[in-house]
């Protein structure tokens, strides 16, 4: 039943998604909240378009905070871990199999901090 | 003529109102206030018990994934179960539509049996659940009889305090619980997730749940917009000794995503679905599920409305503390005096819902005054948190921005804030800003942390201030 059911939901919601009226402050393309499916980065309003591999979906996802992981600014747009927020960078070394893999991974750290790790 | 006969007869039989009666729970009616109110317009009787088919599903620390099948009618199944009555019981009844054996229920059971000893009961009612939903909303009077008849058989003859009992119902499963705490009383505790709506908002006390059912009960207002036209299908009136209304109870966020972002769900397809008919319903359990795990995550400030909550009634927590929403809110048991008790928090987004709430006031430095915003992060000793945003607008040196800001981490002891500002476009002047005094006060327990900086920075470059 259920098996059935659910099919056939789907369908019905996805004729209806493109009627359904969109409310201000957020879209279906761009200015996306966290949560929200997304293919690009500038699609989000955190900036960050994350998915955890490959083939998984990709969603709108807040940027890393100071100490939390985080890969280095990508031209494909899209990261397994965000960038940093503003004023931290992302203490990572850049390979080039990293930058090609986006798996340039690192740290955010204050770079005006007297604790920072290096 | 025989029409008219046939018609007289069925007009007689809705004004005197009928009843059915079933061996053990007694007798239902269909009179007023059951139906024939303009809360409840259509004439419904419940079910019989055979056709609802109540089953209690035990978990306990014993068998925490297989349940064992309880009755109250075959003792043996009791006997020979995990079921100990040196522990307290949990029931957790689930309401329309819904199936007993569904993830959140167990899941409920595996967190609560992670964090103490109990005898968790899933109570499925889905054969009487999967109907019309006035019919439902009436099958529930014999679920609640079929929870009070087994907390009978428990106390007559396994010696077992209805005190230690705790019913958890969502929906119409909060009101199944109402009726068994009305039909059995001295139940310990109730706890009604965002109660429906249609049917039994303002119906008189026996048809629904009441703080009279049970010696405490607590209630999660997550849905509670008015169904029509907003089609909200939770209570928005308070009828707890406690009641929450996390992020207002109308709107929950994390609810408002798009159709096919919502479907697709981290959680799967189904819980996607099901969020995508009932998003803000359906969020009073997850709520209470984390708090299972997060029990300062949640806590409830006493306001009037959720407005005057946002501009700070309420915080920080009073001496005594402030109630916790979710599992852990008997333990402000006997602490209440008012007769109606309103409480407001903020929850997450998504899992984990658990915020902890902060007051922060900036006062700023520099020379002049720029357009921008200004971020605050809290460090503690046990974390830090992601940069919040204070305040937006003009920035004037000298002058003080307050606000509050839900961490989205349990931070502990602060140790030291960062400040940052930017404004949106390229300033040629290069102009500086800083922050000269920062004070934080945490939600619960008031505590006033000072942090002092003496440098100003240039936009999107972090300040750090350090305890003064």
């Amino acid at each position: 039943m259920a098996k059935l059911l659910l099919p056939c939901l789907l369908l019905v919601l996805l004729l209806l998604a493109p009627a359904l009226p969109a409310p201000q402050g957020r879209g279906l393309i761009v200015n996306l909240d966290t949560g929200e499916l997304c293919l690009k980065s500038f699609q989000c309003k955190s900036g960050c378009c994350r998915h955890e591999g490959l083939l998984s979906l990709a969603r709108c996802t807040p940027k890393a905070a100071e100490l939390q992981g985080c890969s280095r600014k990508s031209i494909y747009n899209v990261y397994y871990k965000c960038p940093c927020e503003s004023g931290l960078t992302c203490d990572a070394d850049r390979t080039i199999v990293g930058s090609i893999t986006n798996t340039d991974y690192g740290i955010c750290i204050d770079p005006g901090s007297s604790d920072k790790r290096r | 003529m025989f029409g008219i006969w046939i018609l007289a007869a069925l007009l007689l039989s809705i004004a005197e109102g009928e009843e059915v009666c079933y061996d053990r729970l007694g007798c239902f009616s269909d009179d007023v206030p059951w139906s024939g109110t303009i809360e409840r317009p259509i004439y419904k009787l419940p079910w019989s018990p055979e056709k609802i088919d109540v089953q209690f599903l035990l978990y306990t620390r014993e068998n925490p994934v297989v349940f064992q099948e309880i009755s109250a009618t075959d003792n043996s199944t009791i006997t020979y179960s995990n079921f100990k009555t040196s522990r307290k019981t949990r029931f957790i009844i689930h309401g329309f539509i819904d199936n007993g054996e569904e993830n959140w229920l167990s899941e409920l059971c595996d967190r609560m049996l992670s964090v103490e000893d109990v005898n968790c009961i899933c109570v499925n009612w889905k054969k009487g659940a999967r109907c019309q939903y006035t019919q439902a909303s009436n099958n529930i009077r014999v679920v609640g009889a079929e929870v009070a008849y087994l907390v009978n058989v428990l106390q007559t003859q396994y010696k077992y305090s209805p005190a230690d009992v705790h019913i958890i119902g969502h929906s119409l499963g909060a009101h199944a619980a109402g009726e068994a705490g009305k039909r059995h009383p001295g139940i310990g505790r109730i706890t009604g997730l965002d109660p429906a709506q249609p049917y039994f908002q303002d119906t008189p006390i026996e048809v629904r749940l009441d703080k009279s059912d049970a010696e405490f009960v607590d209630v999660i207002h997550t849905d509670s917009a008015p169904m029509i036209p907003y089609l909200g299908f939770g209570m928005s009136t308070p009828i707890g000794h406690l009641d929450f209304y996390p992020n207002g109870g109308k709107e929950m966020p994390g609810c408002a995503k798009n159709a096919i972002s919502q479907i697709v769900d981290l959680d799967g397809i189904w819980e996607g679905t099901r969020d995508f008919v009932a998003c803000n319903h359906l969020r009073s359990y997850k709520y209470y599920s984390d708090s299972i795990i997060y029990p300062t995550g949640f806590l409830g400030y006493i306001s009037t409305s959720y407005d005057t909550f946002e501009e700070g009634s309420g915080f920080p927590c009073p001496a005594e503390g402030c109630p916790n929403m979710g599992h852990y809110a008997d333990k402000f048991k006997g602490k209440i005096t008012n007769d109606i008790t309103k409480l407001y928090l903020n929850t997450g987004e998504a899992r984990d819902f658990a915020l902890w709430r902060y007051k922060v006031t900036v006062t700023l430095s520099g020379k002049r005054k720029v357009r921008g915003y200004v971020n605050v992060a809290l460090y503690g000793s046990e974390g830090n948190t992601r940069q919040h945003q204070i305040t937006e607008g003009t920035l004037q040196p000298d002058n003080t921005y307050t606000s509050f800001l839900d961490a989205e981490v349990d931070i502990g002891t602060l140790t030291k804030v960062k400040f940052l500002w930017n404004n949106n476009w390229i300033n040629p002047t290069l102009p500086k800003l800083g922050a000269a005094v920062i004070t934080v006060q945490p939600g619960e327990n008031g505590q006033v942390y000072r942090f002092c900086g003496s440098e100003t920075v240039r936009e999107e470059v972090l300040q750090t201030l350090t305890a003064c």
